[in-house]
């Protein structure tokens, strides 16, 4: 579960910090431009990391510096609970003066309290608390040094925190790229929810008990729903096909031509199975409600909120007056920025004083 | 899928902002089926919500006999609003309309518990799904007793799992 979340000069977010210790779930409210999907395309950094992307030139540009504020780093911190141990990674990138590339300025990774490793510019350090032993050894400071540190086994802590970053969900869907093909399997979902055939083939591959958890969600979604096939097309290429059944009639349609919003259903299905079948995870969802019914997204919201709430988090985004009433003041996060000179705010909404309906004061313009 | 309009289900109709968070934390129970209930947006006062009943939901429950409706409303100390409410209920839908809130207000509730109003919720629905009477036998709750048995019974075939 993720503890805390600390960016600075990256963008809009100025020493900012993400309180979302303890919550379950959570949402993000507030004006276009106030920065809330600055906070995923953070969370997408340390994501990346954990996925391979080392190349600092590959996860952070020159004009990420917040109002092109060169002189001083970037920084990410990061403090997450795995298996009640407590995993925190700092991340400072620099532009020196005459550099066309970021570097790295200092790394670390602290879990538990000991000292993994750590690293200032290309010196790092690898501690081994056990025997006391530690190693040192030069990165190339365009690189990143967690991906490229070689792990002991699956049970090392740089493993599974690395693992725990890769799968992270991060998801801002775009149904028309969402074509339910693949060639290959994954547990690594994009941002825009392109290779769903890929996450549904990786899921069902390795947790085959996932079926069954995607099938309920989607059997109370669309009642009609037959089942659904991931059919061999092509070496190594499958396509996804939904089967629908009314009064003995049946019909078949491919998964990308469903509707926007019925896509949107699967993927929620997929992220619900893949919390229950290798969470708990982390999930930030950009403005879920887009592509839904009115009356859909309030059950929507719900359903997420519910499968994290023992298991995982979820933080969503929204604008949409009923994704926000299925929130309530202690896990609402308002966001606001007074102009794009300034760094974004973050309060929750208990302690503020909204007069009024939360929704007319929105639409209002007063929060 | 929405609520199915034609098969059992519950609205609830909350009064205000503090209703509708004590609703959505009712709705996080897991022992509860959440596609059977769907919370509407707040009426913003216990006599708008007797004006949205009548005026808006009434009519549809007529047309759909599995409807339900709760309204969840504060009674401000006011020993006669149950009665006054319950009385602007059309007869024929009394069966299918429950009137339930907090004694005084859900703020003071929330001081005298000190939890929050989602939390409250969540504990509400405890009580319902494991047939106790934690929460709903606090001196400002338990004055729903009546109501509630009649909701529960009403409730729990399609309510809870």
């Amino acid at each position: 579960m993720l503890q805390r979340l600390y960016i600075h000069n990256f963008r809009c977010l100025e020493n900012f910090e993400l309180p979302i210790k303890g919550m379950s779930s959570a949402l993000l409210i507030g004006k276009n431009g106030a920065g809330k999907s600055t906070i995923a395309s953070a969370l997408e950094v340390l994501q990346s990391i954990g996925r391979g992307i080392n190349r600092v030139g590959q996860l952070v540009q020159s004009k990420d510096f917040a109002r092109g504020r060169s002189d001083v780093p970037i920084r990410f911190e990061i403090e997450v609970l795995i298996e009640k141990k407590l995993y925190k990674y700092a991340l400072a990138l620099e532009l020196p003066e005459n550099f066309k590339e970021l570097r790295v300025f200092e790394e670390q990774l602290i879990v538990a309290g000991d000292i993994i490793y750590s690293r200032k510019e290309a010196q790092v350090t690898v501690y081994n608390n056990s025997q006391n032993r530690e190693a040192q050894f030069l990165v190339d400071w365009h690189l990143i040094a967690l991906p490229v540190i070689q792990k002991q086994s699956n049970t090392d802590p740089l493993h599974i925190f690395k693992t725990w970053l890769a799968q992270m969900i991060i998801l801002a869907p775009i149904p028309s790229l969402m074509t339910g093909d693949s060639n290959g399997e994954t547990l690594e979902p994009k941002r825009e929810g392109s290779n769903i055939g890929e996450w549904f083939s990786g899921l069902l591959g390795r947790y085959p008990a996932a079926y069954t958890q995607v099938d309920q969600y989607l059997r109370e979604v669309m009642p009609d729903i037959k089942d659904f096939l991931n059919e061999l097309i092509g070496k190594d290429f499958k396509s996804m096909i939904v089967r629908f059944e009314e009064n003995n009639a049946n019909l078949s349609v491919n998964f990308k031509d469903l509707s926007d919003g019925e896509k949107c259903f699967f993927l929620c299905a997929v992220v619900l199975a893949a919390n229950e079948s290798y969470g708990p995870l982390f999930c930030f969802w950009d403005e879920p409600d887009n592509y839904l019914s009115l009356s859909e997204v309030g059950h929507f919201i719900t359903s997420l909120r519910r499968s994290f709430k023992n298991s995982g988090q979820i933080l969503v985004t929204s604008h949409h007056e009923e994704g926000i009433r299925k929130f309530s003041n202690e896990n609402t996060f308002v966001l606001d920025r007074k102009s794009h000179l300034e760094p974004a705010l973050i309060r929750l909404l208990s302690e503020m004083s909204v007069q009024g309906d939360l929704v007319d004061a929105l639409i209002r313009g007063d929060i | 899928m929405s609520v199915n309009k034609y098969k059992p289900h519950i609205l609830v109709l909350p009064e205000d902002d503090a209703n509708r968070q004590i609703a959505n934390g009712f709705i996080l129970d897991l022992n509860l089926n959440s596609r059977v209930i769907q919370v509407l947006p707040e009426a913003h006062g216990w006599e708008d919500v007797v004006d949205k009943f009548t005026n808006d939901y009434a009519s549809t429950m007529r047309q759909y006999p599995h409807r339900m409706i709760a309204l969840l409303i504060d009674f401000d100390e006011d020993k006669d609003r149950l009665s006054y409410v319950k009385e602007q209920i059309p007869d024929d839908l009394e069966n299918r309309v429950f009137v339930l809130g907090v004694l005084s207000e859900p703020e003071r509730l929330r001081r005298n518990i000190n939890k929050d109003f989602e939390k409250i919720g969540e504990a509400l629905a405890k009580d319902c799904s494991d047939n106790t009477n934690e929460l709903w036998g606090h001196h400002l709750l338990r004055h729903n007793r009546t109501e509630l048995d009649r909701m529960i019974s009403s409730v729990r075939p399609f309510l809870f799992k």
